[in-house]
């Protein structure tokens, strides 16, 4: 069986292998570029000096023109690190969704299957081969990826719980991998013709994921809420803590809020044009900046329980199809 | 005599239709049987309820004494031949035939290997590149080299020349002379059937409607050939 899944699956291996060295071809050279500026600009030293707490000293420097700096030169690499959210469905396409629908398309699962091998272990082992080459090239992308991003997002550009950046990083593309390839797999199943599939598994996958990141990331565990004063504000947010801010506005002092997706913020001894400090916006003494947010700390439990769900997903699917699987003849 | 395939009352449902339907028969060891009747009659729903890729709906059916759905210790006695002969078609024989010794507890490599010889069949070039006859003589080749006590094709010779499939007959009364497997063929090309077969099985709109050793049927029913035999089978069918 081992034999005859490598025999069958090796061009996509290789295929496989080429796009993971290319990547990196790609995101080493240009990765260890973006940290020796991020060093050079001053960033990391002002970025630790920060901390991750919430909330800063109102006089606190915000490292705001390094990361401008930094963000004018490698703004675009974000931009590029986007494309590589599709890997995973890629995966799900090409080495998932052909598995059984491939073999019965062809008739060749009459062949295979009356072979003495069963069914099951036939499938076991097909999907635990794919599962695992799926497993390694996913863990390598997903952690190299994390490294490759930190400098982006600690210059604040996109922070790592960006709806995009939080996908593309760490535990969470391992999930999406082996989801889509089971998806794939499974869909086979249903559909036991390549292309009907392939539509099925990329529907499904779009579809999984934009619900969950849409609905349900954001309560994966109670957000937190954190207010500080308009007038004499000794404090401001901290750039660097990375929080996920869901909502935020101000409200007044019952609660009710006056304008949302705004922030004011000002000193005791104000002078200026802003000294009116949104007076003149209806803000009425008393007003407190509030926002709704997940802490930036809690980045690789709420990866986890990404991965997690996506990972019992896959196992649900795998289960599915192995029963589907005896009924086709 | 040993029964090597034998059903009773077997049925096989697609939805409501029945595909198979009251099917009981025996198959005696040493025999080629034909299995006879039009498209759509039950013929590959059979064969596959023979080899374990279907489970049956209603009724019984053992295969060597065992019921053979999900049961590999059938599977590794039975080879099968699908319908339009289907092998991996970027696999040469040679990788084919490695699959096999590695799926199959015993797979007689040897054997295959001579048998493409004896036919000259290029055993390096990928099987896609071969004619259909060809292609049909490795899938041949292929089941043959796990020893089966018992052979079941599928409409092996419906898509290729009449030469081609001359050959492929020769080839198969070859192989059972040399190892004794039982046979159970199915086709709707009758003239073949003639000189290859001593049991016919005939099966119309899912049901048996003739079944017996093609000597006793044509001394019973004083039909010339095997051929007026099935077609008035088939008639009679059609009429009731």
């Amino acid at each position: 069986m081992i034999w005859l899944t490598w025999r069958q699956h090796r061009k996509q291996a290789l295929v496989t292998a080429i796009g993971l060295a290319l990547l990196a071809a790609f995101m080493i050279p240009t990765g260890l570029a973006m940290r020796h500026t991020f060093t050079d600009l001053g960033l990391a030293d002002c970025v630790r000096k920060l901390g991750t707490d919430s909330v800063i000293a109102a006089n606190a420097d915000t490292c705001g023109r390094a990361s401008v700096a930094f963000n004018n030169q490698y703004g675009t690499m974000s931009m590029v690190g986007i494309l590589f959210l599709v890997l995973p469905l890629l995966v799900g396409l090409f080495w998932g969704a052909p598995l059984v629908a491939r073999e019965v398309e062809a008739g060749t699962h009459r062949m295979v299957w009356t072979q003495g091998v069963g069914r099951r272990r036939w499938a076991l082992v097909k999907f635990g081969l794919l599962g695992a080459g799926a497993l390694v090239a996913s863990v390598a992308y997903g952690l190299g990826t994390s490294w490759w991003l930190t400098p982006i997002s600690e210059a604040g550009q996109h922070g790592r719980f960006n709806v995009f950046f939080f996908d593309m990083q760490g535990l969470a593309p391992i999930g999406y991998t082996l989801f889509a390839v089971a998806l794939g797999f499974f869909a086979g199943t249903v559909w036991p013709k390549v292309l009907p599939a392939m539509t099925a598994t990329l529907t499904g996958f779009v579809g999984l994921r934009i619900a969950l990141a849409t609905l349900a990331r954001p309560h994966y565990l109670p957000a937190r809420v954190l207010t500080y004063p308009v007038k004499d504000a000794t404090v401001q947010t901290n750039p660097a803590a990375q929080d996920w801010i869901l909502s935020y506005g101000i409200r007044d002092p019952t609660g009710k809020m006056l304008t949302s997706n705004a922030q004011i913020a000002c000193a005791p001894d104000a002078t200026g044009p802003g000294a009116a400090c949104g007076s003149d916006l209806g803000i009425t003494p008393g007003s407190y900046n509030w926002q709704l947010y997940q802490p930036g700390d809690r980045f690789w439990l709420f990866q986890a329980i990404e991965a997690g769900i996506f990972v019992a997903a896959a196992a649900l699917l795998l289960y599915l199809a192995i029963r589907r699987i005896r009924r086709i003849a | 005599m040993e029964i090597v395939l034998e059903t009773e009352q077997l049925g096989k449902r697609y939805g409501r239709t029945w595909a198979l339907r009251d099917c009981s028969l025996r198959l005696p060891a040493g025999r080629v049987a034909a299995l006879v009747g039009p498209n759509g009659a039950g013929k590959s729903t059979l064969l596959h309820l023979a080899v374990g890729l279907l489970r049956p709906d209603a009724g019984v059916i053992r295969v060597l004494g065992q019921a053979p759905y999900d049961n590999t210790s059938v599977l590794s006695q039975v080879g099968f031949v699908a319908q339009d002969t289907p092998l991996y078609r970027d696999f040469t024989a040679d990788e084919l035939f490695t699959m096999g010794s590695r799926l199959n507890r015993r797979f007689d490599l040897a054997l295959a290997h001579r048998r493409l010889e004896q036919i000259a069949i290029p055993r390096d070039k990928p099987v896609g590149r071969l004619s259909g006859g060809q292609r049909a003589q490795v899938a041949l080749a292929l089941a043959m080299a796990k020893r089966p006590r018992l052979l079941l094709l599928d409409e092996p010779v419906a898509s290729i020349d009449p030469l081609a499939r001359r050959e492929f007959l020769d080839a198969l009364m070859g192989i059972v002379a040399e190892t004794g497997t039982t046979v159970l063929l199915s086709s709707h090309i009758l003239a073949d059937l003639e000189r290859t077969c001593d049991y016919l099985i005939v099966l119309d709109a899912s049901e048996v409607r003739l079944s017996g050793s093609v000597d006793t049927l044509i001394g019973e029913h004083r039909h010339v050939t095997v051929e007026d035999l099935v077609l008035r089978h088939l008639a009679k069918g059609a009429s009731a």
